[in-house]
């Protein structure tokens, strides 16, 4: 496939882990050769843009996020050239293909960390990041409060301290080494030689230590940006650098450069606020953080999601949001986890049908990429008492049949046990069950994603927050060129009448994009809208 | 027929706009801009302190403030706009505004309030005095939260006050109120309440708005209405709130909104506080009381000499509204020597009810016999300050006990005379 520039704008990304997929060798544990098997059902979703979590060769302590081996693939999930089958009939379909590249650590199993534990002359030594103390950067935080006491760990065999900013089975490269910044870019032209679209950049915040800072967005960690996107551009034009970077709107947009270093950046802190807004039934915390998003430079874009295969993380959230967030969506402890809650999005929304549909709506329309985290799709629970975020990475459920229509392997043999319960079991929430009928969540979801790709407005347009007087009701308008389209979201659980301010678009009629019916012309006076609970309108402005 | 309307729609459209709130809190104002921005700054300090959480609205009825006392309380709103506050907030606080210019009146105040607290299905109501520059933002906590948490109906406040403050309360509206209802509400008519949803609509729905004691002494009817109602009444400690002992002038209006309304809810209710014997303590949420002791200067030979005109200069008035022996004693009491002077808590109940019964079968004028009080409420309070003038808090306190008691025993005395004057 051709990458044209910017095509990550319009882009559905559809978020999924190859173990969790699709089962083709009936070994209990999903594979490229089964991912493969269901792109038909990927493309008919309506997105155009898969987004594939850690396959590499790996211990698997921290779901693949622990790499032993960046060139090669996971012997559970086939071999190379299952993947580059993969990849090949995804983009016959039109579909691309981003991976993750977790480049601030590796996992201790990594031959480059053996090497450079087994002796301080070895020439991997400096590969990684070791101290005689555990008292060096002190201003950094740690991120995995639930488990990890320091960012140091104590190695045994080498007899000295090595930095961790997550697990400590997980060592951070030390990208102050060119060695290690040179071998990082071979690995990502290997796959991207091979055909992939870009790289969703795990962790980037943490790739450089300076003392006396909180080792956290250093200009340092730009320059090693900025180097790698000089390469891309230059190799591999088109090619896409996402930015995972959990931070204030502020901090993230140093990361977009002058457009120089990430394409794209997951906006974390709206995230959240999406689900406080829901909850409070008012804008107020959706309406400020898009105050506070900052303007991104041309060709760069956000990132936006609703649940990913992490905890809901409420790092970028104030205190008393985060209690309130716990309060409302993780009442019971178990399903807090580090600083968030591990819950799937159809559980987080009470199985409401009308919550689910309104979040994806604002998703969708409002000013970013849009990433659905597999499952979701279809209203898939979780389980909270499989440990760590294992309650929302389960096997996907395709029927109603064994093992959900995962895999043809005796239950006990899956990789984690399917979700059983009567509400969001396989038998009563599957794939082929809501293919059958028009109405279902899937069905919705394919016809919403339709509408959005239907316009560029929502990929590329600018965004003019309204404020009427009803604030409950959030709404937008997206344009893009002569293409303007109001987009109205009722956050009330009650139906709600609000006034809108259009006078600016008087003569307009509006297009209702769903249904395609008309509303009335806008005049002088504010436009009154009656709203159910929880719906949503998008609007294309018409002047005829 | 057309029900007349008395919310804007304006107004209404503004409430619209709110939607449903879980805590309403009303803001009656009237040229208040003096004192208002404390008033208002407590408020929003105390919702995001206590109800961070809740859905939260400001409404302020106006009687046609000319000194931008609504724009103040405008200013309160905690939104999204452009202009955004610095002040951190969960959710939206709204702060609304409306005139009700045609009838300027205490009632059409509360009634606005009321009704809006119906309207947006207010789980809890509290009402503020625009005055009240001592106000704290606990006030709303301790207001509200009996209402919100406890289900209680009616909040009713208790106040740190001087020995000599609030009088016509602890000598008149205090006892007669326990003792007429059997309810020991200390400041049962007071500018600063708070309400239950279903208190709220109840009061809303009654009958009718226009009798004077409704639109000019709200607060009384509805806690005639919390009584009557068998409502849950709770009281709770605020603190220090700022009372200036009226002017002459004032105390004729004070007396009418307080002891001429209290008088005028015995008409109706009569089958209800008739039958009642004793008293019982209402729920007490803080100190019962609490004194501030320091001297004051009173002017006791004015006092006194108020008292003596007007036995004299009323005399006529008097026997229409008194008993023979009522007036006697007071007459005696009038020639009495100074230091002498002793208006016992017997004769001050029995004067009461004597007027309360007069009043009720308007012997004369109902404001004439409200004004006739005036002098001889200024004697009583010569006694209360000459007894009282070296007591200790806990001494006053029983003082204020053993009036209570004086009239829950008297309280035969004005069925008697209610009936068949004597």
């Amino acid at each position: 496939m051709t990458r044209e520039p910017g095509w990550y704008k319009d882009a559905i990304i559809y978020q999924v882990h190859v173990r969790t997929f699709y089962d083709a060798n009936g070994d209990g544990i999903g594979d490229f050769q089964g991912l493969a098997q269901r792109l038909d059902y990927v493309q008919e979703l309506g997105v155009n843009t898969i987004w594939l979590m850690p396959f590499f060769p790996s211990p698997l302590r921290d779901d693949g996020y622990d790499i032993s081996d960046y060139r090669s693939v996971h012997p559970s999930y086939g071999v190379l050239d299952d993947f580059k089958a993969f990849l090949s009939a995804a983009h016959d379909r039109g579909i691309r293909v981003i991976i993750e590249m977790v480049a601030n650590h590796t996992s201790d199993q990594h031959p480059w960390f053996q090497e450079s534990r087994s002796s301080a002359n070895n020439p991997r030594r400096e590969w990684y990041v070791w101290s005689d103390t555990d008292t060096k950067y002190r201003g950094a935080r740690i991120i995995f409060l639930d488990t990890e006491m320091s960012n140091w760990a104590w190695d045994p065999i080498s007899k000295s301290y090595y930095w961790h900013r997550f697990f400590s089975h997980q060592p951070d490269l030390n990208y102050d080494n060119p060695a290690v910044r040179e071998e990082m870019w071979d690995i990502m032209k290997f796959w991207l030689e091979m055909g992939v679209d870009g790289f969703r950049l795990d962790a980037v915040p943490y790739l450089i230590e300076r003392e006396g800072t909180n080792c956290e967005n250093l200009p340092e960690t730009h320059q090693v940006i900025k180097e790698l996107r000089r390469k891309v551009d230059e190799q591999f034009p088109g090619a896409l650098l996402l930015a995972e970077a959990n931070q204030w709107p502020s901090d993230l947009r140093p990361y977009f450069g002058n457009g120089d270093e990430f394409h794209m950046a997951f906006h974390f802190p709206l995230m959240p606020r999406m689900f406080m807004g829901l909850r409070l039934e008012d804008r107020k915390p959706i309406t400020e953080i898009l105050q506070q998003t900052p303007e991104i430079p041309p060709g760069c874009q956000w990132c936006l999601f609703l649940r990913n295969h992490d905890e809901l993380t409420l790092e970028m959230v104030t205190d008393m949001e985060r209690d309130y967030m716990y309060d409302m969506y993780a009442k019971d402890r178990s399903m807090r986890l580090n600083v968030g809650i591990r819950r799937r999005l159809a559980p987080l929304l009470d199985h409401d049908r009308r919550r689910i549909e309104l979040m994806n709506g604002m998703l969708l329309s409002l000013p970013g990429t849009p990433i659905i985290y597999y499952g979701d799709e279809i209203g898939m629970g979780d389980n909270i008492y499989l440990g760590d975020r294992n309650g929302v990475r389960t096997p996907m459920q395709w029927s109603g049949g064994w093992n959900g229509g995962f895999s043809n392997a005796d239950p006990e043999r899956l990789y984690s046990p399917p979700i059983l319960n009567p509400v969001y079991g396989y038998q009563a929430v599957n794939v082929l069950s809501q293919k059958r009928t028009e109405h279902s969540l899937l069905s919705w979801m394919k016809h919403i994603i339709k509408v959005r790709r239907s316009s560029p407005v929502f990929g590329s347009g600018s965004i003019e927050v309204l404020y009427p007087a009803n604030h409950r009701i959030l709404a937008y308008v997206r344009q893009l060129g002569k293409e303007t389209v109001l987009v109205v979201n009722n956050l009330s659980s009650a139906a709600q009448a609000v006034e809108l301010d259009l006078r600016r678009y008087k003569g307009n009629i509006l297009v209702e994009m769903f249904g395609k019916n008309i509303f009335p012309r806008i005049g002088d006076l504010p436009y009154l809208l009656t709203m159910g609970p929880y719906q949503f309108y998008w609007f294309k402005l018409r002047r005829i | 027929m057309v029900e007349e309307t008395f919310l804007t729609d304006e107004f209404l459209r503004q409430l619209i706009d709110v939607g449903e709130v879980d805590v309403l809190i009303g803001l009656p104002t009237h040229n208040n801009a003096e004192t208002i921005g404390p008033v208002v700054q407590a408020i929003q300090a105390g919702i995001l302190k206590c109800f961070p959480r809740d859905r939260a609205v400001i409404i302020n009825p106006d009687a046609g403030s000319r000194d931008g006392t609504p724009e103040i309380v405008a200013g309160a709103s905690i939104d999204d706009g452009r202009h955004a506050s610095k002040l951190y907030a969960l959710r939206t606080l709204h702060s609304i505004s409306t005139e009700y210019g045609l009838h300027p009146e205490p009632g059409t105040a509360l009634r606005t309030i009321v009704a809006a607290s119906e309207l947006l299905r207010a789980k809890a109501c509290v009402v503020l005095s625009p005055e009240s520059t001592t106000i704290e933002p606990d006030w709303i906590q301790r207001l509200l939260r009996p209402v919100y948490k406890d289900n209680f109906d009616l909040v009713t406040p208790i106040y740190r006050r001087h020995k000599f403050e609030g009088l016509l309360m602890r000598n008149l509206l205090y006892p007669m109120t326990r003792a007429i209802y059997g309810y020991g509400i200390r400041e049962p008519y007071a500018s600063e309440f708070a309400i239950s949803g279903r208190l709220a609509t109840d009061f809303l729905t009654k009958e009718s708005w226009d009798n004077e004691s409704d639109r000019i002494s709200p607060e009384m009817c509805l806690t005639a209405r919390a009584i009557t109602g068998e409502y849950r009444i709770c009281q709770s400690f605020l603190g220090t709130k700022v009372h200036l002992d009226p002017s002459a002038g004032d105390l004729v209006a004070a007396m009418r909104r307080t002891a001429g309304v209290l008088f005028s809810s015995l008409d109706s209710n009569f089958s209800l506080w008739s039958t009642v014997v004793g008293s019982h303590s209402v729920p007490i949420l803080g100190p019962e009381s609490e004194l501030v002791l320091e001297p004051v200067q009173v002017n006791l030979k004015r006092l006194g000499e108020m008292f003596s005109s007007g036995i004299a200069e009323l005399e006529p008035v008097f026997r229409s509204i008194l008993s023979p022996a009522t007036l006697t004693e007071l007459q005696t009491i009038a020639r009495s020597k100074d230091g002498n002077f002793n208006y016992s808590a017997e004769l001050w109940a029995k004067t009461v009810y004597e007027f309360a019964a007069s009043y009720h079968k308007s012997v004369i004028s109902r404001d004439h016999i409200i004004q006739a009080m005036v002098p001889l409420f200024r004697g009583r309070t010569l006694t209360f300050v000459l007894e009282n003038r070296d007591s200790s808090a806990e001494e006053i306190e029983k003082n204020v006990e053993s009036l209570c008691r004086e009239f829950e025993r008297l309280k035969p005395y004005l069925l008697e005379v209610w009936s068949h004057r004597k």
